[in-house]
């Protein structure tokens, strides 16, 4: 047994020398890591101390959380209601509830590659909106109607992502082909359009559809505003979206078209079985990259006068009994956020690492 | 219906300034195997690609099976479903099992139901040996096993020509008997085949008549015995004395 210890040692170095020859080489290393460890330390101390010893938990302790040095997670228990589902009728939030659970299993099982075909996924992701709009907005089976101006928090956001991408996934597609038009003023034309949107701020886009279109549109296609704002932030979307297709397009060897071709498949069959797939395919990350910012970018809506999840979190935080818990509103609101981006990062992360075994 | 398979006339194709192919006159009858050879950059590839127009030409006449190749797309698609292609990448579809590449087009094209599809499939992937591997994806065969499952799948078009385009010049040299082998077996059979190829072996055993070419034209042509024996044409003999030379 002795002669053992020496063998395995050399073979695979113990952690504790991993450590050292990593952190502590020499002494200069030695200090780095001690000063950054300290400071560390200190952080995640101060933040659990802050988050956890002296914070302040149960519905309604205003008044111990005036006198508590820590966080008041108590603002977060009596108000998250609003941020969740901002102006909906309070008897009728179960529904936004059940609307939310519904596009949150929309998302994970779009995640599933059983889903990943051009029937399935526009399936799943119609229905699952359909039946999100039918809950929030009732007006059957004894369901009262709230209407639109009444949504609002993680409903609303989830609402316009959803509605976002519905349109605007489409739309890319008929863009990214458009672009690649062998009639050069097709080509050129929609090069210009996708130039031109990419270029303006978002937030100006918004403004002008939700505000100024009215003026310029008659009065029967104009619509609700939350509308508006959605289909110019899809538009804004596809024009992105369209670019990165393009690119998964130009990533196939020019044998594959001409293979299909060379097979006597008509355009759209070209497209639809062999160009798409392979496209999306080699895209994926970045399309997953555009998702996030999608979802991210729905709180700019708060700028038009919408309840998302961030205007609702600030309304919570706003009244005269809870104005100064505003941090802790913000956290809260940050950690919703934080569970759809990382899992759909960590997702992203998944695909990678399949994608690169099915290539092979 | 005609004996003539492909009826090639006067057919001019530029890129741009630049004339490829010159006047070229070519007859193919139903059954002949054609080889076609000569130095790179001659245009043979070209020539073949320009019969199921994946290239364009200018000027002159092309018919295949008696359809005339011009601008009208149901022409086009007419043609490609009687003239099968073989290519020099393989070129097939990565996403799709061996067995989906060969019954998408006779699905999507001639309406096959899937069952009658997959039974064609695979008699056709049994004929190139390899109906074990019906179930994997292209990437995990070999070259060898990539390139016979191309031909499989132009063969499910029950095409009337096959098309080659230097099928076995980016093979290993151990895999390019395998695939020879399949399409000495397809000349056996009567298939109309048209080869642009380096491998002067298959041109001596099946080819009926072997072409040469160069900087666009065709120089010479006439059955391998004499095109071998007695080459005319100097640029010809050239060319075979580098090829047979090595």
């Amino acid at each position: 047994m002795q002669e053992l210890v020496p063998h395995t040692t050399a073979i695979r170095p113990s952690p504790f020398s991993s450590l050292r020859a990593r952190y502590f080489s020499t002494p200069l290393n030695g200090a780095v890591t001690l000063v950054c460890a300290t400071v560390a330390l200190w952080l995640l101390w101060s933040a659990f101390d802050w988050a956890v010893l002296h914070a302040v938990f149960g519905t309604g302790q205003r008044e111990a959380c005036l006198a508590a040095e820590g966080a008041c997670w108590s603002v977060v228990s009596s108000r998250w209601r609003i941020v969740l589902f901002g102006l909906y009728p309070f008897e009728e939030q179960w529904r936004s509830g059940l609307a939310c659970l519904v596009m949150g299993a929309v998302i994970a099982l779009s995640c599933a590659p059983w889903f990943w075909n051009a029937r399935r996924l526009p399936l799943l992701w119609v229905t699952g909106f359909a039946t999100f709009y039918l809950l929030m907005r009732g007006g059957f089976f004894g369901l009262p109607v709230v209407t639109e101006q009444n949504w609002g928090g993680l409903s609303l956001t989830l609402f316009i992502f959803a509605a976002v991408c519905i349109l605007g996934m489409p739309l890319a597609i008929c863009f990214a082909l458009l672009r690649r038009s062998k009639l050069p003023w097709i080509a050129r034309t929609m090069a210009l359009v996708i130039d031109t949107i990419r270029s303006l701020p978002l937030l100006s886009i918004m403004f002008t559809f939700a505000i100024v279109l009215p003026f310029v549109l008659p009065g029967w296609l104009t619509g609700d505003k939350l509308y508006r704002v959605i289909v110019g932030y899809a538009l804004f979307f596809a024009c992105y979206q369209a670019e990165i297709i393009r690119g998964g397009i130009q990533a196939l060897p020019a044998g594959q078209e001409e293979a299909a071709m060379a097979l006597g498949l008509g355009y759209w069959h070209r497209v639809g079985y062999i160009v798409l797939p392979q496209a999306f395919k080699n895209a994926l990350p970045p399309t997953i990259n555009q998702v996030v910012i999608t979802f991210k970018e729905t709180s700019l809506v708060t700028i038009i006068g919408f309840f998302d999840v961030m205007a609702s979190g600030r309304a919570a935080s706003g009244t005269a009994e809870w104005n100064f818990a505003v941090i802790e509103i913000y956290v809260f609101v940050a950690l919703i956020f934080f569970v759809f981006v990382f899992s759909l990062s960590r997702y992203g992360a998944y695909l990678e690492r399949r994608l690169d075994v099915g290539r092979r | 219906m005609s004996d003539t398979a492909i009826h090639i006339a006067q057919m001019q194709k530029f890129y741009g300034s630049f004339h490829v192919l010159k006047d070229i006159n070519l007859d193919v009858a139903r059954g002949e195997k054609i080889v076609i050879c000569g130095p790179s950059g001659s245009g043979k590839s070209t020539l073949i690609r320009c019969i199921n127009r994946l290239e364009e030409h200018q000027s002159g006449t092309i018919e295949v099976m008696g359809t005339a190749l011009d601008d009208n797309v149901h022409h086009i698609d007419e043609i490609r479903r009687e003239a099968g292609m073989v290519f020099q990448n393989f070129n097939l579809f990565p996403h799709m099992s061996v067995l989906d590449n060969c019954t998408l087009a006779p699905m999507l094209v001639r309406k096959t139901p899937r069952a009658e599809a997959e039974e064609t499939a695979m008699r056709y992937l049994e004929r190139v040996k390899i109906p074990d591997q019906a179930r994997k994806y292209p990437g995990q065969l070999s070259g060898g096993q990539q390139q016979r499952v191309a031909i499989a799948r132009a063969l499910c078009m029950n095409p009337e020509i096959m098309l080659f385009d230097e099928p076995t010049s980016a093979l290993d040299p151990e895999m390019i008997a395998e695939v020879l082998d399949v399409m000495v077996g397809l000349a056996q059979e009567g298939m109309t085949m048209v080869c642009v190829t380096h491998e002067m072996g298959f041109a001596r055993q099946v080819a009926d008549r072997v072409i040469f070419m160069a900087d666009g034209q065709i120089l010479e042509q006439a059955p391998p015995a004499e095109f071998f024996g007695a080459p005319r044409n100097e640029r010809t003999r050239a060319f075979l004395g580098q090829v047979l030379g090595h």
